[in-house]
């Protein structure tokens, strides 16, 4: 008798195990967010704005009452640490129920190494800036979204607008940094600029060690290749030290130069006029269609009296980030008769949706990637700003310049034509 | 012609940057015996103050040539202020100690400084290139370079000059050289080998210091400088003979030449180039070019 009372207790016990997580979708005290982002380290630079625009961000959806009457309560994680201690974190974070959902990460290493974890945790992870396009590129993540767009488009989209500003383009030098983003970059731009215009040699390709603080002999074999075009993707303080120093040695008056990263030295570097710079999607917070929305202006207006400065595109790329997080809650309560959301519910209400951004539209693919227009122009001098801002520009439609499901970018790239360009908008026709 | 003046040219300011991160712990390690992993830590707080009293002179509009007496200035502060205190408060307990016991320590006091920098610094990129900028840049074999590179190369010269000097030719180096020969003969002499090795760990946290304040200019600064800096001057310094500052000299000029190289012609070697050529340097001479398995020279 006794040993049958036992059972009963145990299966008892176990059957109120089986139903916590239906109290975990009772609405909780806080809802926590795991961000990842530098907040050390040469990478800081970029990492920061990014942790700078969550704070500002959270702060107002809090002020307004939170998600769903929830009010967010972030962590943050230094992915300067290394990948072994962010995939730590990552577990910590995740073993807490309250932290629901990551926004992990900025490094494409680190997004590539925790994107397994997620999975297999189940836990909804949002690449708020990894850029590589190896990370979906299975279609069979489940967890794993990046709503921001990948490298593809984004350096398609550097071609493109090359070839349409300076199509007589004979001879390019690429210097990039020493990991996944950089060597996939230069693999997209180079693959992009031979299908577009075969007879484009590239007569220098350097990849200096992240973190280099001296790139003065890098500027000096640019300088002696005599490209027409030199294209970067350097970023962060390598990209401020290589702006810097290749200045005043004359290598941007000697050769059309292309920033992908730009954008986010404008307000601390003097860029001259006509150097080709973008956001890497549409996070430009002075695009047409930011300043038609005073929900951006007045992020924007905030933060820089909040920090100083403007906000730069890791900025919005986070802000928006954290808009696309609420839009799944939302979309999830809406579903479910306004529970509280599982992380499946949130993951399921991230599967194909379509947010409105600060800057546009976020549409997530089946595959939980994301469809961004792409923002590139020049840098031109600013009736309104003491620093240069972005001229020039063009708006290319994400859907555009990114293969279908399941297709191989690579591959798909060689497959582009010149006619394909051709049938793209024109700088200067994005006002 | 027009192609070896460019190769020559980055070669000799590259080498100028490496030794003056190198020269300051092959030094310490002459006459103190300490392999000095923290010595990459003074390097980046020199260009963090250089960096700061550069932007102050900037700030308040005083006489911009003020600058350059503030890198040797910012420099000099490092040292008054951090060698006598590091020396009695940390080394010094590890006189006759262990290599790695030397390590251990050294590493600690290393990764207390990396995190006394974020803590005061931030973590954002400092730039200050006035003394850059007033110098100009001058045209030469087609390729345009800075002035300041080769006020650097300058410096570099005048350093390794001026460090013979004083060791060869001064009261304070006859005495250095006294403690390096027989530490213990020296005491027994009378020399106080206690300020000996203050002045000398000073002298080389001024070295680090002047390193990272004259490396501002053309590369600013951020976290993780320090880090950068030790690795490449333990190969410098390992290459050229761990004490010897033409060894240091020479060896600059080596790792330079090999990283140039690589760039112009093998850019994926860039990386290893510096490596590759210490391995080899140490596959043929294992004590370095200059090292030797019972002298000690300095």
């Amino acid at each position: 008798m006794k040993f049958k009372t036992v059972l009963t207790a145990l299966a008892l016990v176990g059957c109120l195990g089986a139903t916590m997580p239906a109290f975990a979708q009772e609405k909780p005290a806080s809802l926590g967010l795991g961000i990842f982002t530098f907040t050390s380290g040469p990478a800081a630079a970029y990492g920061m704005p990014g942790k700078n625009a969550a704070d500002l961000m959270i702060d107002q959806i809090n002020a307004a009452g939170g998600i769903g009457g929830v009010k967010i309560a972030p962590t943050y994680v230094d992915e300067a640490q290394g990948a072994q201690g962010v995939i730590t974190e990552y577990r910590r974070l995740a073993a807490e129920p309250k932290n629901q959902v990551m926004l992990a990460a900025l490094s494409s290493a680190n997004c590539l190494a925790l994107a397994p974890i997620a999975e297999q945790l189940e836990v909804p992870t949002v690449g708020w800036n990894c850029d590589t396009h190896q990370l979906l590129q299975d279609g069979k993540s489940k967890y794993v979204f990046r709503p921001n767009g990948n490298t593809v488009p984004e350096f398609v989209a550097y071609a493109v607008y090359l070839l349409a500003k300076k199509p007589d383009v004979k001879t390019v030098a690429i210097i990039n940094p020493d990991y996944a983003f950089g060597h996939d970059a230069a693999k997209i731009f180079k693959a992009a600029l031979h299908a577009l215009k075969p007879d484009v040699q590239v007569v220098a390709e350097l990849f200096p060690k992240l973190g280099s603080p001296n790139y003065q002999t890098e500027i000096s074999r640019l300088t002696t290749a005599r490209p027409d075009v030199v294209f970067s993707n350097l970023w962060g303080a390598d990209l401020e030290n290589f702006v810097r120093q290749a200045q005043p040695r004359g290598l941007f008056t000697s050769s059309q130069v292309i920033l992908a990263l730009g954008e986010t030295v404008l307000q601390r570097v003097p860029l001259p006029d006509g150097v080709i710079v973008g956001v890497l999607g549409d996070g430009w917070w002075m695009s047409p269609d930011a300043e038609a929305n005073p929900e951006t202006k007045k992020f924007a207006e905030a933060y820089k009296a909040r920090f100083g400065e403007y906000p730069v595109f890791p900025s919005i790329k986070m802000a928006n980030t954290i808009l696309y997080v609420k839009a799944a809650y939302e979309g999830a309560m809406k579903k479910n008769g306004g529970k509280w959301p599982s992380r499946a519910e949130i993951a399921e209400a991230m599967k194909g949706s379509a947010v409105t951004t600060l800057t546009g539209k976020m549409q997530t693919r089946p595959d939980g990637d994301g469809v961004v227009d792409q923002i590139v122009g020049v840098t031109v001098k600013s009736p309104t700003q003491s620093f240069p801002v972005i001229g020039d520009m063009v708006r290319y439609k994400g859907d555009a310049l990114m293969p279908k499901e399941g297709q191989d970018p690579i591959a798909w790239i060689s497959t582009l034509k010149p006619e394909f360009a051709a049938s793209l908008p024109k700088p200067g026709s994005y006002k | 012609m027009n192609a070896i003046i460019p190769l020559v040219l980055d070669t000799l300011s590259s080498a100028a940057l490496i030794f003056f991160a190198a020269v300051g712990l092959t030094l310490v390690f002459n006459v103190l015996r300490v392999l000095n992993v923290a010595h990459g830590s003074f390097y980046s707080i020199g260009a963090y103050v250089a960096a700061s009293v550069c932007a102050f002179i900037v700030s308040r509009h005083l006489n911009p040539y003020l600058s350059f007496v503030a890198l040797l200035f910012s420099a000099a502060l490092v040292a008054v202020v951090l060698g006598p205190f590091i020396e009695s408060t940390l080394i010094r307990w590890t006189y006759g100690k262990s290599e790695a016991v030397q390590i251990l320590i050294t590493f600690g006091l290393f990764l207390i400084l990396e995190d006394l920098q974020r803590m005061i610094f931030g973590v954002q990129s400092f730039y200050e290139d006035t003394p850059m900028r007033l110098m100009g840049s001058s045209s030469i074999g087609g390729v345009v370079y800075l002035n300041y590179q080769m006020f650097l190369v300058a410096m570099a010269i005048i350093v390794v000059f001026g460090l013979r000097l004083l060791i060869k030719h001064s009261r304070l180096g006859r005495l250095v050289t006294a403690v390096v020969a027989d530490r213990e003969m020296a005491q027994s002499i009378g020399v106080d080998t206690n300020k000996i090795f203050i002045l000398a760990f000073s002298l080389g946290v001024f070295l680090a210091a002047l390193g990272g304040a004259l490396a501002v200019p053309t590369s600013g600064v951020a976290p993780g400088l320090g880090a950068d800096t030790m690795v490449l001057a333990f190969a410098v310094a390992a290459i050229g003979g761990l004490g010897q500052i033409e060894g240091a000299a020479l060896a600059a000029l080596i790792v330079a030449l090999a990283r140039v190289l690589a760039i112009y012609f093998v850019p994926s070697l860039d990386a290893v180039a510096p490596y590759a050529a210490m391995l080899i340097v140490l596959l043929v001479r294992p004590y370095g070019l200059f090292g030797a398995i019972t002298t000690r020279r300095i």
